[in-house]
């Protein structure tokens, strides 16, 4: 099997040749961009990550506020038994 | 006519190298982002369920603080009026004389322990001190 071209379209056929080649550098170059920019994205999650797990550990401890609220509850608790009592006293002292 | 055909190959290979190389390290580094962001997205649910008690909690604590807040003045006044109103007088402390040793015979105990009592003079041997007590 013999393929017969002219001159004309052997110049094309290579052109066509070096413009893929042109093709293939820029797909490369446009890709190395992208792994570029993908491996920010991976290290820019990585610290998000450590953020978040410090601000996790930060917050860990926050179940605590429910046993201070019964804290102050306990000492709202004794100052009405101070309140009582006090009246009492005042009472007796003014009589 | 051979060398274009091959140039042709070569180039196509070349593009279909290319692209699956850069596929396979960008899968691979999305692949990496992914995991990343699950874990994120599981440190952000721990926060959330972390912080859904804080709001409810501190209100409650700044309300009880607010009426402890509020009403000690009033205890500080009922104080005040307990210590102004009271009058307390110390009591008088009687005044005696110095201790003074126990002197004389001390009564043996090994008689009454067997029943003998003797009218002798150690019969009251007792100390000064406990001589007035029991006077008074």
């Amino acid at each position: 099997m013999v393929f017969a071209l002219t001159e004309n379209q052997e110049t094309l056929w290579q052109i066509a040749n070096w413009a893929g080649l042109a093709v293939v550098v820029a797909v490369a170059a446009l890709l190395t961009i992208l792994v570029v920019l993908v491996r920010t994205i991976e290290h820019r999650v990585a610290g998000i990550k450590a953020t978040l797990t410090e601000a996790e550990a930060n917050t860990s401890d926050a179940a605590l506020l429910n046993t201070t609220a019964a804290g102050v509850d306990l000492v709202l608790a004794e100052g009405l038994e101070h309140h009582l009592f006090l009246g009492r006293v005042l009472g007796k002292v003014r009589s | 006519m051979n060398s274009l055909v091959v140039f042709t190959v070569i180039d196509i290979v070349l593009l279909i190298a290319g692209l699956a190389i850069y596929l396979f390290i960008v899968g691979g580094q999305l692949t990496r982002v992914a995991t990343g962001l699950e874990e994120c997205n599981e440190l952000v649910q721990k926060i959330k369920d972390n912080a859904s008690s804080i709001e409810g909690n501190l209100e409650h604590i700044n309300r009880t603080g607010r009426v402890i807040a509020g009403a000690l003045p009033l205890l500080y006044g009922m104080a005040e009026g307990i210590v102004v109103g009271a009058t307390y007088e110390a009591e008088k402390v009687p005044a005696r004389g110095p201790a003074l040793p126990a002197s004389g015979r001390r009564r043996s105990r090994l008689h009454d322990g067997v029943g003998y009592l003797p009218d002798g003079p150690g019969k009251s041997a007792h100390a000064p001190l406990a001589d007035q007590a029991e006077s008074a």
